[in-house]
């Protein structure tokens, strides 16, 4: 199967006044093209962190230390990927959102109060689809003059196209260099002297300073009455933006999108928030916890839209849910995370029959069952504080098959049968 | 509104009544010498003594028949007063007022963006500054450095030259308000020595003010920037100043909004030492002097004006929050 993304050995750290929170302690996971993977665990061990990394949107004070995060989209970098960690937030954000975009837990807070919802899908078409954009708003200015039906209104129309056009000149010339720029830089991935990094750094510092828009349009976006102009390109998106709405479910999509967030209710809200991912038609959808604080007729909703828009409109689906009977329902490989760590990688028929790790196992074991009249089973002791982690694997203090060798070196992820991989000193 | 006004207009009423008759009608006599019998005559005449209801059911009848009374402060009618004292302190504050918000949304903003680095810090030691230097202490020294040293931005509002063409016949008031005035009568010499005379007190205001604003703005942008909106928008591929300017200030600015509208109405009546340092008679000062002389027409007047701009203000910042925030909007 083809590789879409993959870290090695991600190690993020939050610097608190308390000390270093060590999150991430070496996270490594491979997401192929089409699969559906499930990232597993409780609460505080780093799964949101690892997506967060992934897109590099860890928050202040948090960051990423060391690792490799690489990225195989086009076919020109199937074989090597793009180590995006080596890359500038501008190219960053022209990845977010377009090929990597990502939902989250509580649609409610993840939408913005105070603009519309037409705006907020919107933002994603401006952002990664404004050359489409302007060349359809364009066109249908074209068919508008041609008709002739507009005499006075003409002038204002041609001058709206060729506005529209200098912005298209203007994005086109940016895409160019652009991509000249990131030509380079791919042949830099890998340079270890010290020139090529330097050249890579100032890559990476000219691309962040690249604007996307003309110093004209600039100047004419802020002038009162003239600025007005971009409304034509508003209504192009805008009739996206419905028909984007109504292949999600939304009833009265035309309504919908001059409403704020506080007018719908939750199921639809994360509607939104996925309408807001998928804009772009994502090559990989991380969808963090999108069920939890959602009634469970919604959650099933929601799961089975998940569902239907893998097979029709993304390829991949990062998966992220303490949810066990979710994950046997929802994913093709799976891995269980355990305060920092990835303990255990499986396909998800492999996992739920043959669990390796104690902490998959007690995990597991403490699934309520509906038949089940003793008492549920649990782990004992609790989630270690990961400013001072315990050494070693960071089970070894609640794990029933602790040995000397666990507390030392944190242990290697080995291949214990075809597809299942396991981090733990039991198996070696 | 009508409440609120009536309300006030009660209060200060029932504070002035607090003032023996003799004293109330003091300010009315102007012969150096006065027989007890005159100034009982004159007490009499006016019903001061009267019972205090009565006194304030009189004045009332004559505030809605639109005579407010003369006032021997202003030595002129208070309506006359207040036009020639009122558009110079408007001015200074349609000027310091804009120039204040915007010195504090944009430092706040730059001191939440930069939070913890240098840039920070500085926007923090003004704050810092404009917070606890006294209004008299800045003012004259500014004053000193610019007018004293430098010779330029003197106090006043016109020099007297631009009084001379300001007084004469051919210069139409329209507002009242000066540079204005002087647009319309196509008189740009007198705009820009009106602006020239506005600077110094504008920087004084903005100086001691904005700092208010600043912090602000600064602790809720970066309330705003905590949100999980932020990073919905992270996620979707915004750029910092995407993220800046449309997603997290409009939310910051709702606090703002409503400090702001509370420092534009408070400086409408309350900059007596600024105007007393820059010699600008403006309403600050006028109202000073009245409550100084008891002068209880001019100062019934004013504090009914003031509580109207400050019920206005509440109006227009509630229209404004409205617009701002959707939820509001259908509250």
């Amino acid at each position: 199967m083809q590789k879409l993304i993959e870290t090695r050995d991600i190690y993020t750290d939050f610097f608190t006044f308390e000390g270093v929170v060590k999150a991430l302690n070496g996270v490594s996971i491979i997401v192929n093209q089409g699969e559906t993977y499930g990232l597993v665990g409780e609460s505080g061990c780093g799964k949101s962190v690892t997506v967060r990394s992934i897109m590099r949107i860890v928050q202040s004070p948090g960051r990423i230390v060391d690792g490799k995060i690489l990225l195989f989209l086009s076919l020109e970098d199937k074989e090597q990927g793009i180590d995006i960690l080596k890359r500038s937030e501008a190219y960053m954000e022209s990845i977010r959102g377009n090929d990597i975009s990502m939902i989250f837990q509580e649609a409610s807070t993840s939408l913005n109060p105070v603009l519309s919802i037409g705006y907020q899908v919107a933002e994603s078409f401006l952002l990664h689809r404004l050359d489409e954009m302007l060349k359809e708003t364009i066109d249908t200015l074209k068919g508008e003059i041609e008709s002739g039906k507009f005499f006075i209104a003409g002038w204002w129309k041609k001058f709206q196209e060729f506005l529209f056009k200098a912005e298209l000149d203007g994005l086109e010339k940016y895409t160019e260099m652009v991509a000249g720029i990131d030509k380079r830089l791919y042949e830099l991935e890998d340079a270890a002297d010290k020139a090529s990094i330097d050249e890579r750094n100032h890559l990476n510092r000219k691309r962040d300073r690249l604007r996307k828009t003309v110093p004209v349009v600039q100047f004419v976006r802020h002038l009162p009455f003239i600025k007005h102009y971009g409304k034509k390109l508003h209504k192009t998106i805008r009739i996206h933006v419905v028909d984007l709405l109504k292949e999600l479910g939304v009833a009265n999509p035309h309504n919908v999108v001059d409403m704020y967030p506080h007018e719908l209710s939750g199921g639809m809200q994360q509607r939104i928030v996925i309408a807001i991912a998928l804009a772009c038609h994502p090559k990989l959808l991380i969808a963090d916890e999108p069920t939890s604080n959602l009634d469970v007729t919604i959650q099933a909703q929601i799961i089975d839209l998940i569902k239907i828009l893998k097979n029709t409109s993304i390829a991949s689906v990062l998966f992220i849910t303490h949810d066990l009977g979710l994950v046997a329902e929802m994913c093709d490989r799976v891995t269980v995370m355990y305060a920092g760590d990835a303990c255990e990688t499986a396909a998800v028929k492999d996992l739920f029959k043959e669990p390796l790790h104690p902490y998959t196992k007690g995990l597991l074991r403490s699934v309520p069952k509906l038949k089940a009249q003793k008492e549920l089973e649990s782990i004992p002791g609790t989630v270690p504080n990961l400013i001072h982690p315990p050494s070693g694997c960071r089970f070894h203090p609640r794990c029933p098959h602790a040995k000397d060798i666990c507390s030392g070196d944190k242990p290697p992820l080995i291949e214990y049968s075809e597809g299942h991989f396991i981090a733990c000193y039991l198996y070696i | 509104m009508v409440v609120v006004l009536f309300g006030v207009s009660l209060f200060v009423f029932a504070i002035m009544m607090i003032i023996p008759p003799g004293r109330r009608a003091a300010i009315y006599v102007t012969q150096e010498k006065i027989t007890p019998d005159q100034m009982n005559a004159m007490i009499k005449k006016y019903g001061l003594d009267d019972p205090a209801p009565v006194q304030y059911v009189r004045w009332l009848k004559q505030i809605l028949s639109g005579n407010f009374g003369y006032s021997v402060t202003a030595s002129a009618p208070v309506i006359e007063g207040f036009k020639t004292y009122f558009p110079i302190t408007l001015e200074l504050v349609l000027y310091a007022t804009p120039l204040i918000i915007l010195v504090g949304i944009w430092l706040g903003t730059i001191g939440a963006v930069h939070k913890d680095k240098p840039l920070d810090h500085a926007t923090r030691v003004f704050a810092i500054i404009g917070y606890s230097l006294p209004t008299f202490w800045l003012g004259l020294i500014l004053l000193m450095i610019f007018y004293g040293y430098l010779g330029i931005f003197p106090p006043g509002y016109l020099s007297n030259k631009g009084k001379d063409i300001l007084f004469s016949p051919a210069f139409k008031r329209y507002t009242y308000i000066l540079t204005v005035d002087a647009v319309l009568n196509w008189r740009w010499n007198i705009f820009w020595d009106a602006l020239y005379h506005l600077a110094l007190p504008t920087i004084n205001l903005i100086l001691l003010n904005s700092a208010l604003i600043l912090r602000l703005m600064r602790s809720s942008m970066l309330e705003a920037l905590g949100q999980d909106y932020i990073r919905t928008a992270l996620a979707k591929g915004a750029d910092k100043r995407t993220i800046y300017n449309i997603h997290a200030r409009r939310n910051a600015m709702i606090p703002v909004i409503t400090i702001s509208g509370i420092l534009f109405a408070g400086l409408l009546g309350g900059m007596v030492i600024t105007e007393t340092i820059f010699a600008r008679d403006g309403i600050g000062l006028w109202m000073a002097r009245a409550a100084l002389q008891m002068d209880v027409p001019a100062i019934m007047f004013n504090v009914l004006f003031l509580g109207t701009v400050f019920v206005v203000f509440n109006l227009i910042v509630d229209v404004v929050y409205a617009y701002i925030d959707p939820r509001i909007r259908l509250a």
